[in-house]
């Protein structure tokens, strides 16, 4: 039914192509393809799915929604990329191809890209097994320095929430812990309750519900305050203050198109999403599971994903897991 | 308990589940149509539906399309999704035989025993094997992958050598792509085509569908098998005969279904294993049309959709990547997928107990239907046949993800399956090893990588754990039962 729908699109536009020129068709004419760069039942996916229909009602058209997964998400980006800049494919997408040049994955990134909205952004908790001993962070960045090399972090690869949390908090002070990478916050969550993990690091939105039922112990939250989801667990700075100079940080989702569409088709999505994202029904579904609804378009996202993109990119650099200096890159060092 | 009945009594549910059910069976049908995907569209689609509808439509798609895999299976050697392979093993020579309306029928009924175990499992012990699920560390996942791998020895044919070549270059197939831990390209020749590996479900089409058509090719002249359609339900006593078989499968079936990162492609091909090493004088032998290596991988991937729900239901963790899709459908709804689910919301749970229990029935009863019309189409002449299944391998690879590329990696496949087969190597080791070498390769150094490099360590640890030394013991077992004893005592002797 997708296809058949996409072929029909395909069919009521191809008349209009030489003449669109000539005469402007009102933005949009037929219906928009979403691509979106993780799998379906992801973070990614879901935020997409939920603020969709919304954004269909404000725009008038149907957005249809494709996963193209892989290569963290290069694959979808690609894929984008290769289609007309007609403002008819949309790009959902995470905090990912912001490292992609720096972990040397891809030589397409946001740069070719403009983002329409960013939806939300996950709060990292750091979460440990609950028979392990440690109630706060420190005691458990204590027990770490105390037995260097014992304690194991399930990760989820190099440039992850994990790897770059725990690479943040040992800015602070150096420790030696096993990381261990897992297929995504899922399948390291399981391993936290199997025992075979004994501390992670997980967005908001997949543990509150594991911290509530008691079978994951949240020790902080990586914010500077408090999140109202998860009563009572401390924010990471009231151990490590000097963590709040990279806050805020944690996984993102937003919707991207390809840098040179026509603006009046870049007018009309921004404003259809930022409609969308509004809708009380969205908003209560991302701060009920502990998500931040962020709402930003235009420069306030660009200087938003270019400071995202100095702090982590750094950070990695600093810790001797980046394969591209960032200064090559034209990254500034973050102020 | 009341929410048990709530699908079979409201009428619009009733529909929704029956539709549901049907439909899946074509979706499972078409090669490169997954479940996965009729899911997450669903998902979009039922938005502004209530969740139990939504729900209803999702557990029916789910069961039927299992199912449905086996259906081109068996008819055209073209497992409709990965849950069907070792279906075709056994499935395809039956319909060669003329026994396609035999091989459907029992592939039915044993199917909706298997999916009636799994619901019976998960609705009386959902939390003993959650918990049970958890147990396993990465070690234990690479014991239960090289288990897997000795399938090699099974379905090698002529010659065993030949077999784990076959298997081994499986394995270096599914090496390509970004490696899942460090995302380092492998293989990959700087092409992003290449890094999300080579879809294995197009590897899977190409193998079987595009390189049987072309070894027909040389049987242009052979008049096509009569099918024998005069007895589609199976005899009472046959299904009693198989019924230990089709129980032990199931058990299999539901435990693999239930771990996460395994499915049941992995619970079809382990349960058709676990046949060919028990079963001591099977209809007729194994890869030759045996209706033991039929009944065991359907039992198996149908029980394997309520291990699936296990976790999700009782954890909120998803048993495989259809569970994953509906617990994002849960989250839209608004619910709170996790390990309070249950606690809070437990007509859910048995809302869903009950649903799959439906689907099961409608399943019988439209798996039993038409399949005189699908058996005939086995007797279709060569020439008609072959371009149907060509046609049909391009359009499913292309619709797995819009990708020409693939509909290449398929057709680039089935002519290399083609000339393994004239020189006497079997493309089912291929196969096993695209879908287990990875989960080795993550598994081994995930095991590695937890005890920090440290090999004492890790069998420390491994002799400390019941589960693995039972995996551990039933390897052994596995392997010493098959070394034929007194011919070596001969050969020493003498």
């Amino acid at each position: 039914m997708m296809h058949r729908r996409m072929l029909l699109g395909g069919l009521a536009a191809a008349p209009l192509l030489g003449a669109t020129t000539a005469r402007a068709q009102a933005f949009p004419s037929r219906d928009l393809l979403g691509v979106i760069q993780w799998g379906a039942g992801g973070a990614t996916d879901v935020t997409g799915r939920a603020v969709t229909p919304h954004v269909e009602a404000a725009l008038g058209q149907k957005i249809v929604l494709q996963n193209r997964t892989g290569g963290t998400g290069a694959i979808g980006l690609t894929y984008v990329h290769g289609l007309p800049s007609d403002g008819y494919t949309l790009l959902y997408g995470a905090e990912n191809p912001l490292l992609y040049k720096v972990l040397n994955i891809s030589q397409l990134d946001y740069t070719n890209f403009t983002p329409i909205c960013l939806l939300a952004r996950s709060v990292p908790v750091i979460v440990a097994n609950k028979d392990k001993p440690w109630n706060t962070l420190k005691e458990l960045v204590d027990d770490m320095k105390r037995n260097p090399g014992r304690i194991r972090m399930a990760s989820t690869g190099p440039g992850g929430q994990a790897h770059v949390v725990s690479t943040m908090i040992a800015s602070t002070g150096a420790f030696r812990h096993i990381s261990v990478p897992f297929d995504g916050e899922g399948p390291g969550l399981t391993a936290l309750q199997g025992g075979h993990a004994d501390w992670m690091t997980v967005g908001s939105g997949a543990v509150a519900e594991h911290v509530r039922a008691g079978r994951v112990k949240a020790l902080a939250v990586f914010n500077e305050t408090p999140l109202p989801s998860l009563p009572g667990v401390p924010p990471a700075t009231a151990d490590f203050p000097e963590l709040a100079r990279l806050m805020p940080w944690g996984s993102f989702y937003g919707v991207w198109a390809k840098k040179d569409i026509p603006d009046e088709a870049r007018e009309k999505l921004v404003a259809a999403f930022r409609t969308g994202t509004a809708n009380p029904q969205f908003t209560q579904l991302m701060t009920g599971n502990g998500n931040v609804v962020m709402n930003t378009s235009g420069a306030e996202a660009e200087a938003f994903l270019a400071r995202w993109q100095s702090v982590t990119a750094w950070i990695l650099q600093e810790a001797g897991a980046a394969r591209t200096d960032p200064a090559t890159l034209n990254i500034p060092r973050p102020s | 308990m009341g929410f048990f009945l709530l699908s079979w009594l409201d009428p619009s549910l009733l529909m929704l589940t029956a539709a549901g059910t049907l439909a899946g069976i074509y979706i499972g049908a078409i090669p490169g149509l997954s479940v996965t995907m009729a899911a997450s569209i669903l998902i979009s689609f039922t938005f502004a539906w209530e969740v139990n509808a939504a729900l209803a439509l999702i557990a029916g798609v789910f069961t039927g399309g299992v199912y449905g895999g086996s259906r081109s299976a068996i008819l055209l050697n073209i497992p409709g999704a990965p849950a069907a392979i070792a279906s075709a093993l056994d499935g395809y020579p039956l319909a060669r035989r003329g026994e396609a309306g035999v091989a459907i029928g029992l592939s039915t009924v044993m199917s909706v025993l298997g999916g009636f175990i799994g619901v019976i499992a998960l609705a009386v012990a959902a939390p003993v094997i959650s918990e049970f699920a958890l147990l396993f560390a990465p070690r234990d996942y690479l014991l239960l992958a090289v288990m897997g791998l000795l399938l090699v020895g099974t379905l090698s044919g002529e010659s065993l050598a030949k077999g784990l070549f076959a298997g081994a270059l499986g394995i270096a197939l599914g090496m390509v792509g970004l490696d899942p831990m460090t995302a380092e390209g492998r293989f990959t020749l700087g092409t992003v085509q290449l890094m999300a590996g080579i879809p294995y479900v197009a590897a899977m089409i190409g193998f079987f569908g595009v390189s049987e058509a072309l070894v027909q090719l040389h049987n242009l002249r052979v008049k096509p098998v009569k099918q024998d359609v005069s007895r589609i339900i199976p005899p009472w006593r046959l299904i009693r005969k198989y019924l230990p078989l089709s129980l032990r499968s199931s058990l299999i079936g539901v435990v693999i279904g239930a771990l996460p990162g395994t499915g049941g492609d992995i619970a079809a091909l382990m349960a058709y294993d676990q046949a060919k090493r028990t079963v001591k004088n099977p209809s007729r032998p194994f890869g030759e049309g045996a209706y033991e290596g039929l009944i065991a991988p359907e039992s198996a991937n149908n029980a394997a959709v309520g291990g699936a729900y296990v976790p999700m239901l009782t954890l909120g963790i998803p048993g495989d990547a259809v569970t994953a899709v509906i617990l994002g459908a849960l989250f839209i709804h608004g619910l709170k997928p996790g390990p309070m689910l249950m606690i809070e919301t437990p007509h859910l749970f048995w809302f869903t107990v009950g649903n799959l229990a439906l689907a099961n029935i409608f399943l019988l009863v439209f798996g039993l239907t038409g399949i005189r019309a699908f058996a005939k189409l086995v007797e279709c002449p060569p020439s008609v046949l072959i371009p149907l299944i060509l046609v049909l391998s391009v359009v499913g690879t292309y619709s797995i993800q819009n990708s020409v590329v693939d509909v290449y990696f398929m057709l680039g496949f089935g002519i290399f399956g083609y000339l393994l087969k004239m020189y006497g190597f079997q493309v089912g080791p291929v196969i096993l090893g695209m879908i287990l070498g990875p989960m080795i390769d993550v598994s081994w150094r995930r095991a590695v990588i937890s005890v920090g490099d440290d090999l004492g360590f890790l069998v420390e640890e491994a002799v400390a754990s019941p589960l693995t030394m039972v995996l551990m013991a039933f390897m052994a077992f596995l392997l010493l039962s098959q070394v034929k004893w007194r011919a070596l005592g001969r050969r020493l002797r003498s």
